[in-house]
C-alpha cells in the first residue's frame, strides 16, 4: 500500500509539473504540507481516544448486548452497538459473523453493519474531525442518523419471514 | 480546527480518567492500540495527502462544479453516490480525495451522499472482509438493501441545508 502511494503521488506529481509547471507543483506541495501539519495533533489525538475505547468498551459487552432484543428495540440497540463499535473492519466483521452464527437475525445484523459504517464513532473522530469542519460532520451525521434503522427494516421486510430467526 | 482539538482533548482527558479509576488502568494498552493505528499512517498519510493534492490541481474546476456542486441536484447526488460506491481503497485514499472534491467546489449534500456510497457500499470492503468472513447470500441481500442508503442521505442532507 506504501509503494502504491508513493507511486500516486509521483505519477500525479510529475503530470502537474508537467501540464502546469514547477510553480504549480510547489504551490501544490506547500498546501499539502501545511494540511499535514494542521491535521497531525487531532490525528494523534483521536488515535488515542479511539485506543482507549478500545481498551474501555469490551466486545463481549457489546455482543451479549446486540444478540438479547429483537424488534424496534434491538434495532435502536444495534444501531448504537455499530456506532461505538471501536476499531476498523477488522473488529466489526468478525463480530457480525458471530452474531449471525449465534442466531441474531440478518436485519439486526444489517443494521448493525450500516450504523457501523456510517455512524462509526472511532472513524469520525479518526478521519472526518481532521479532514472537515464541524458544520458538514454535523450534516454528514444527521442525515446518516435513520441509515441504519432504514436498512435494518427494509432487510426485515424483504428477506425474513415473521416468526422466523428471531433471537 | 482549535475547537476540535479542544474538544478530543477534553474527551481524551474523560476517558483516561475513567481508565484510571478501573483496578488495573489499561493506560498501556490504551497507547499501544493508538500506535498500531498511528504507525500504519506515518509515511503513508502524507504521500496521500501529496497525490490527492497532485490530483486536485489537475482536475478540472468548472466540471466538478458543474457535476457536483451544491446547484447539481439530484443528479449531483446520483453522480456522488455513484463515485462514492467505486472509490477504490480504505479511508486514506477516500477522506483526502474527499477532501479535495470539497475545495474544488463540490456541494455538501453531494459529499454526504458520497462518503455515504464510500462506507456502505465500497467494493474493495465488501470484497476483502465481507465476502470472505460471511459469505456471498449475506453480501448481496445487505448490498440491496443497501443501495438507496447515499441517495437518502443526500435528500436529507439537501432538504436541511
Amino acid at each position: 500500500m506504501t509503494y502504491f502511494f508513493a507511486l500516486l503521488a509521483l505519477v500525479s506529481g510529475i503530470a502537474l509539473w508537467m501540464s502546469s509547471g514547477s510553480q504549480a507543483f510547489l504551490d501544490s506541495t506547500y498546501g499539502s504540507l501545511r494540511l499535514l501539519l494542521q491535521i497531525s495533533p487531532i490525528l494523534v489525538l483521536a488515535m488515542l481516544v479511539g485506543g482507549y475505547v478500545q481498551v474501555l468498551v469490551p466486545k463481549a459487552f457489546v455482543q451479549k448486548w446486540l444478540g438479547a432484543e429483537s424488534g424496534l428495540k434491538g434495532q435502536l440497540i444495534a444501531t448504537l452497538a455499530g456506532a461505538i463499535t471501536p476499531g476498523g473492519p477488522f473488529a466489526a466483521f468478525p463480530m457480525v459473523l458471530v452474531l449471525y452464527q449465534s442466531g441474531a437475525s440478518f436485519a439486526i445484523c444489517v443494521n448493525y453493519l450500516t450504523a457501523w459504517s456510517v455512524l462509526g464513532i472511532n472513524r469520525i473522530l479518526v478521519w472526518e474531525v481532521p479532514f472537515f469542519d464541524t458544520e458538514f460532520i454535523v450534516l454528514r451525521i444527521i442525515a446518516s442518523l435513520p441509515l441504519a434503522l432504514i436498512a435494518g427494516y427494509s432487510a426485515q421486510w424483504l428477506f425474513e419471514k415473521p416468526g422466523k430467526r428471531t433471537a | 480546527m482549535l475547537v476540535s482539538t479542544l474538544a478530543l482533548g477534553i474527551i481524551l482527558l474523560g476517558l483516561m480518567l475513567w481508565a484510571h479509576r478501573q483496578p488495573k488502568p489499561p493506560h498501556q494498552a490504551a497507547r499501544a492500540a493508538a500506535w498500531g493505528q498511528l504507525q500504519a499512517l506515518l509515511i503513508r498519510l502524507p504521500l496521500a495527502l501529496l497525490a490527492a493534492g497532485f490530483i486536485a490541481a489537475l482536475l478540472p474546476q468548472e466540471y466538478i462544479i458543474q457535476w457536483l456542486g451544491a446547484n447539481s441536484g439530484f443528479s449531483g447526488i446520483l453522480i456522488a453516490s455513484l463515485l462514492g460506491s467505486v472509490l477504490p481503497g480504505g479511508p486514506m485514499v477516500s477522506f483526502p480525495l474527499a477532501v479535495v472534491l470539497f475545495d474544488a467546489g463540490a456541494g455538501p449534500p453531494q459529499m454526504v451522499a458520497l462518503l455515504t456510497a464510500w462506507s456502505v457500499l465500497a467494493v474493495h470492503r465488501i470484497l476483502a472482509f465481507e465476502l470472505s468472513l460471511i459469505g456471498g447470500s449475506f453480501v448481496i441481500r445487505r448490498t440491496l438493501v443497501s443501495l438507496p442508503l447515499p441517495l437518502m442521505a443526500g435528500f436529507i442532507a439537501q432538504w436541511i441545508t
